[in-house]
C-alpha cells in the first residue's frame, strides 16, 4: 500500500427517481492504492451502489468520483476503463456454462489485442494460481461452487486490473469454502499489491480487510481500521 | 479462444432455440428457392412449349386484300397484288390465291436481318381436285420449315420431291386418302407421303407441298407470308417493330399478342410466387427476431457480466448479430437443399408434369442473399437491445 489515492470520492449523490430513493447521500471516501477495504452494511444501505460507481457500471447524479485517475462523472463509455482497470467478482460467479474454465477466464481478454496463444497462456497461469490447474478444460457445471468462484476470481485478474471489486463473493458459499475464497483474495491482494474492495453484510468477512467502511441509508456511518 | 469460437459455441448452447430459428430462416430460403424454381421452370417450360419450333410471328403484306401495282400473282415490289382471285395454273387448273404476295427479294432481305434465326416463305392457295368440285386449300413451304407453321406429321414423313404432298388429317379423312395414295389436281399427280395435324381446323383440311412446286403451279415467285423466328436473346416484339419500320408495305401478324399474353401469364405466376414468398419471409423474419430476442432475454445477466468485464457496445452487437448470421448461414444451406429437393420430389412424383427444372445461379444467390439479410435484420433489434442494456440492471436480472 502507498499513499496515493486510487479512489477519491467527494459528496457523491445517487438518486433513483422512479423509486424516490437516495441510494448514496453525500459519500466522501478515499482509498489508497494497494489497500484492502470492506464496505459493510445491511441490504439497501447503498454499498453495492457505491461499488458500481467505483466500477463505472453506473453514474452518480452529483459530486465527484475519480478512480485510477479517471473522472467517472464524464459522460462517456467506460468499457475500456473497466477492461483495463477493474476486475469484478460477483456473488454468483456468472460464468458462461458451455465454456470451459479457461475460456471463461479469457472472456475479458477478447476485448484486448492479445493473441489466442497469449490468452490461453494467461488463463492457464491464473487457473493454476487459484489451484484449478487440473480443471482448465472443465465446464462450470461440473465444478463445485468454490471452484466456480475461483474461476471468477481468475477472470477478474486476467487483464491485470489495478482494482478488484468483489460484491458478496462468499455470499453463495458455505463458511468453509467462503474462508478459502477470502484467503485466496487476501493472498492475491498481498502478492500483486492490488487494491481490493469487498462488499459484504457479514462482519466476519469484513474483518478480513485492512479497513471497514460501514454504511447505512446511503451514508458512511463509520470507518474502522482492523489492523 | 477466438471471438468466432464464442459465437459458434453460443449457438449450440440452446439447441432447441437455435433449431427453431434455423427452421424459420430455412423456410424462407426454401420458399424463395422452391417457388422461384417452380416459377422460373414454369416460365421456361411454358415458353419452350409455346415457341418450340413455331415462328414467333408472321409477316404479311400490309394492304392485305387490296390491289397492288403488279396485278396477278407474283412479281411486283414487296408484294401488293390483287386480293382473292381465280386464275389458271400452269396446266389450266383454277387456283385461288389467298391474297397479295411478298416478293423473293424482300424474303431474302428479311432472312439476312440481324436477330432473325429463321424466316420461311409460305404461299397459300386453293384448288379443286381433278374431276371434282371438291376444294382443297394448299400451302407451299419448304419441308425443313414445317415446324414453323406448327405442322406435326402424325403419319408418314415430309415431302422430299416435287411430286410428293402431305395431307391434313381432316382432308385425308374427307378424301379417304392415306400414305401412298395419289392425289391429282392441275393435271398433276402427287403421292401422299404424310398426314399432318396443326391443331387448326382450317389448316387440317388442306394439303402441303414444297414452296417451289406451288409457286410453279400458281405461276408466282412471291410468298403470301413470311414466318419469322427470332434468334435467342432477341425480343420478337422489337424484331417485329424493326421489320414494320423497314418495310412500310408489310405488317406483322397477331401471333405477337399471343406472345404477350404468354408473358403476362408468366408475370402473373411470378407475382403470385412473390406474394407467397413474402409471407414465408415474414414468418421466417418473425421467428428469427423472436428467437434472438429470447436468446438475449435469457442471457441478460450474462450480457451484464460481459459489460462489467469491459466489453463495449460494438462487441455485444457483433456477438448477437454474429450468432444470427451463423444461424442464417446454416439455415440457408438447409433451405436451399429443402427448396431444390421439394421441387425435385414434386416433379418426380408427377405433380408438376411437363416442367423442367431451371436452376439458375441468380436464383440461388437471391435465396442466399435474402436469407442472410433476414438473419442480419432479425438479429439487429435484439443486438441493439442487448448493447443498450444498463450493466447494473442486467446484473440484477433474475
Amino acid at each position: 500500500m502507498n499513499d496515493e489515492n486510487i479512489v477519491k470520492i467527494e459528496n457523491l449523490i445517487k438518486r433513483y427517481d422512479h423509486a424516490g430513493v437516495i441510494a448514496l447521500d453525500g459519500i466522501n471516501l478515499e482509498i489508497k492504492k494497494g489497500e484492502f477495504v470492506s464496505i459493510m452494511g445491511p441490504s439497501g444501505s447503498g454499498k453495492s451502489t457505491l461499488l458500481n460507481m467505483i466500477g463505472a457500471l453506473d453514474q452518480a447524479d452529483e459530486g465527484s468520483i475519480q478512480v485510477s485517475g479517471q473522472n467517472l462523472m464524464e459522460k462517456k463509455d467506460f468499457s475500456f476503463f473497466r477492461s483495463k482497470e477493474i476486475g469484478f467478482i460477483f456473488q454468483l460467479h456468472n460464468l458462461i456454462p458451455n465454456l470451459t474454465a479457461s475460456e471463461n477466464v479469457q472472456i475479458p481478454m477478447l476485448q484486448t489485442n492479445n493473441s489466442d496463444e497469449e490468452m490461453v497462456k494467461r488463463a492457464t497461469e491464473l487457473l493454476g494460481s487459484v489451484n484449478l490447474g487440473n480443471r482448465v478444460d472443465q465446464v462450470p457445471t461440473k465444478l463445485s461452487g468454490g471452484e466456480r468462484q475461483r474461476i471468477a476470481i481468475a477472470r477478474a485478474l486476467v487483464n491485470h486490473p489495478s482494482i478488484i471489486l468483489a460484491d458478496e463473493p462468499t455470499g453463495a458459499l458455505d463458511s468453509k469454502m467462503g474462508d478459502i475464497i477470502l484467503e485466496l483474495l487476501r493472498e492475491i491482494h498481498e502478492k500483486e499489491n492490488m487494491t481490493l474492495i469487498l462488499v459484504t453484510h457479514e462482519e466476519y468477512v469484513a474483518k478480513k480487510a485492512d479497513r471497514i467502511i460501514s454504511m447505512m441509508d446511503g451514508k458512511i456511518t463509520s470507518e474502522n481500521c482492523t489492523l | 479462444m477466438k471471438f468466432r469460437s464464442l459465437i459458434i459455441k453460443n449457438i449450440f448452447r440452446n439447441k432447441s432455440r437455435s433449431i427453431l430459428a434455423i427452421i424459420g430462416i430455412a423456410i424462407g430460403a426454401a420458399a424463395i428457392l422452391g417457388l422461384g424454381l417452380v416459377t422460373d421452370s414454369l416460365a421456361s417450360s411454358t415458353q419452350q412449349a409455346l415457341t418450340a419450333g413455331a415462328a414467333d410471328f408472321s409477316v404479311l403484306p400490309s394492304s392485305f386484300g387490296g390491289h397492288g401495282s403488279g396485278g396477278g400473282f407474283g412479281g411486283g415490289s414487296g408484294g401488293g397484288f390483287g386480293g382473292s382471285s381465280a386464275f389458271n395454273g400452269s396446266s389450266g387448273a383454277t387456283f385461288v390465291s389467298a391474297g397479295q404476295t411478298i416478293d423473293q427479294s424482300t424474303l431474302n432481305s428479311i432472312q439476312q436481318m440481324p436477330g432473325v434465326e429463321t424466316a420461311a416463305g409460305v404461299l397459300r392457295s386453293a384448288t379443286e381436285l381433278n374431276g371434282t368440285t371438291q376444294p382443297l386449300t394448299l400451302l407451299g413451304i419448304d419441308s425443313q420449315d414445317l415446324s414453323l407453321d406448327d405442322v406435326q406429321i402424325t403419319n408418314g414423313s415430309a415431302f422430299t420431291s416435287s411430286n410428293q404432298i402431305i395431307l391434313g388429317s381432316t382432308a385425308a379423312t374427307g378424301l379417304n386418302k392415306t400414305i401412298g395414295d395419289q392425289l391429282t389436281f392441275d393435271n398433276q399427280t402427287f403421292i401422299v407421303v404424310g398426314i399432318y395435324e396443326t391443331g387448326d381446323f382450317m389448316s387440317d383440311r388442306g394439303a402441303i407441298l414444297s414452296l417451289s412446286t406451288l409457286q410453279n403451279l400458281t405461276n408466282t415467285t412471291g410468298v403470301s407470308q413470311i414466318l419469322v423466328k427470332a434468334s435467342n436473346g432477341t425480343s420478337p416484339t422489337s424484331l417485329s417493330s424493326q421489320i414494320t419500320q423497314n418495310y412500310t408495305n408489310l405488317t406483322t401478324s397477331t401471333s405477337l399478342s399471343g406472345f404477350n399474353r404468354m408473358n403476362n401469364g408468366i408475370q402473373i405466376i411470378e407475382s403470385g410466387s412473390w406474394a407467397i414468398t413474402l409471407i414465408a419471409l415474414l414468418v421466417a423474419g418473425v421467428m428469427v427476431v423472436a428467437t434472438m430476442m429470447k436468446s438475449v432475454s435469457d442471457r441478460t445477466r450474462e450480457i451484464g457480466v460481459l459489460k462489467a468485464v469491459g466489453w463495449n457496445k460494438r462487441r455485444i452487437l457483433a456477438l448477437i448479430i454474429g450468432e444470427s448470421m451463423i444461424l442464417a448461414s446454416i439455415a440457408t444451406v438447409i433451405g436451399l437443399i429443402i427448396g431444390v429437393g421439394a421441387v425435385e420430389v414434386l416433379i418426380s412424383s408427377h405433380i408438376l408434369n411437363g416442367i423442367h427444372i431451371a436452376l439458375s445461379l441468380n436464383l440461388v444467390l437471391e435465396a442466399v442473399g435474402v436469407a442472410l439479410f433476414l438473419g442480419v435484420v432479425g438479429g439487429i433489434y435484439p443486438a441493439y437491445r442487448a448493447s443498450r442494456l444498463a450493466p447494473t440492471e442486467a446484473l440484477r436480472y433474475e
